[in-house]
């Protein structure tokens, strides 16, 4: 379990984070809501440590996170697996070469069990044999499964995903989250997971915190989003024609 | 206020680089790697450069200093002189400044913007070590081998003007760059070089690691890199030198 307690952050005085508490559960899909420039990033670099909140704590079971020298921090950062927007996946290695460089980091394994876990994580994502590709050869959502089974090659306890689907078509952005959800139980992971898409939401969303403006607006599991009267939260929730049919 | 604080910033960034590296093994390979993207890869637009200044140069001492009251070897032997300390240590590293300076500012910054460095310090690895390091030692390895590579091509270059010139004959040429040889002018410009080498890679790694925005920036930060580079070089060229000539 991830507990924030109470963080704020600002750059240049202009605030970004205000005193956000929340606990992002275990074996659990937590997504992080809300519209461009509510804080949703910064706070999940926050969560990662790419960004040292200003004030308030963040805790990953019982050690504090926000507490560690940041050379601990990169050390405590081998726990996690990270999905960024772009896929961040390095261009000048193989898909191969991409997923085995935390275990050539940090692992003694030899060649052969980096591969066997290579091709492992490749199945889990269902991109078997593109061990040779380079990220340039791949589409959106192929470089976004590499960048998932880089993020699962050490078996991580927490995953963070930044707007996994962002870029994609409705359908590919699907089995993106339905992918991440099956991984998040599989591995039994706590998995945070920013986005504004609301078919996400309610795809995946077991636990949902919802930023405005810096602020937490609303927290609860997607059962109750769609019957919540926080006029901030309806506001976003049924913005399009679509969900306001729905309701 | 602004270059202190830049200033600052360099040197935190400079013990990054050199805080102990997770994995040997993998920053050997790599240094490997970067000796033949950084320095082989050089190694033709240095002997070009090298070979048509050496015999622009002898043409110019022969046409400038050209006189019978002084020896004609005379002319190979400033030849020499010009090449050993100034242009293959000094003028060549402004030119590998602007080749792989470049190189390295902008695939650090492109790295950087597409997030590839968040990625790299996520997974818990020290990104400007590992990036860097290896770039830094391959250049400081390589680049004195091809300053001493860019004299001998220079002064081939003189050699083949000489005699296609008939500006002197070879003996005369040979007599020239042998002429009160200091192997120690030698030593000056390896270490001239390799200082210069930790200068480029460091600095050029710099302004790439925080780059911010988009393409428009990266570009931003390689002019950067590169200008700053050629100062840094022609600065710390006069205090080497007052240093081990003055």
């Amino acid at each position: 379990m991830i507990r924030v307690d109470n963080i704020s952050k600002s750059f240049d005085k202009n605030d970004v984070l205000i005193g956000i508490s929340a606990e992002f559960a275990e074996a659990r899909t937590n997504l992080v809501i809300g519209q461009s420039g509510s804080g949703k990033t910064v706070l999940l670099k926050c969560l990662i440590g790419m960004i040292e909140p200003d004030s308030g704590d963040i805790w990953y079971g019982e050690d504090s996170f926000t507490a560690l020298h940041p050379d601990q921090q990169r050390t405590f950062r081998q726990q996690m697996g990270v999905v960024f927007q772009g896929g961040a996946l390095f261009d000048s290695m193989t898909v191969e070469q991409n997923i085995r460089l935390p275990m050539d980091f940090f692992t003694d394994w030899d060649r052969e069990r980096k591969l066997d876990r290579v091709n492992f994580c490749l199945g889990r994502v269902q991109l078997p044999g593109s061990n040779k590709l380079l990220p340039a050869e791949l589409s959106g959502g192929m470089k976004k499964r590499v960048a998932i089974a880089r993020a699962i090659a050490l078996n991580p306890k927490y995953l963070f995903c930044d707007e996994p689907n962002s870029g994609l078509d409705p359908q590919t952005a699907i089995v993106i989250d339905k992918l991440i959800h099956e991984i998040t139980l599989e591995f039994k992971m706590t998995t945070v997971i920013n986005t504004h898409d609301m078919n996400s939401v309610m795809e995946i969303g077991d636990n949902i915190l919802f930023l405005s403006e810096g602020r937490k607006c609303w927290e609860g599991p997607r059962e109750e989003i769609l019957r919540s009267d926080n006029k901030v939260l309806n506001d976003f929730v049924f913005a399009s024609e679509l969900m306001k049919k729905i309701k | 206020m602004g270059v202190l604080s830049n200033l600052g910033k360099y040197l935190i960034f400079v013990t990054k680089i050199f805080s102990k590296p997770e994995k040997h093994s993998i920053y050997f390979r790599q240094v490997f790697r970067e000796i033949d993207k950084l320095g082989v890869s050089s190694i033709g637009i240095v002997a070009i450069i090298s070979f048509f200044i050496g015999m622009v140069v002898i043409i110019h001492m022969t046409f400038n200093l050209g006189n019978p009251l002084i020896p004609i070897y005379y002319m190979a032997y400033i030849t020499r002189e010009v090449l050993i300390l100034e242009f293959s240590s000094t003028v060549l590293c402004l030119i590998l400044a602007g080749k792989i300076g470049s190189n390295i500012s902008s695939e650090i910054g492109t790295m950087r913007v597409t997030e590839q460095i968040d990625a790299l310090e996520t997974m818990g690895i020290n990104s400007a070590a590992y990036l860097v390091l290896p770039k830094m030692i391959g250049m400081v390895i390589v680049t004195p081998v091809l300053v001493l590579l860019s004299i001998f091509i220079g002064l081939v270059g003189g050699w083949a003007v000489s005699l296609m010139g008939h500006l002197m004959t070879g003996a005369d040429y040979i007599q020239g760059i042998r002429h009160g040889f200091d192997s120690y002018l030698v030593l000056y410009t390896v270490i001239k070089s390799a200082i210069f080498a930790f200068l480029i890679t460091s600095i050029s790694a710099y302004y790439g690691y925080y780059s911010k925005g988009g393409a428009l920036d990266v570009g931003r930060s390689s002019t950067l890199a590169v200008s700053y580079s050629m100062i840094m070089i022609l600065v710390s060229n006069y205090l080497i030198t007052q240093i081990m000539l003055g």
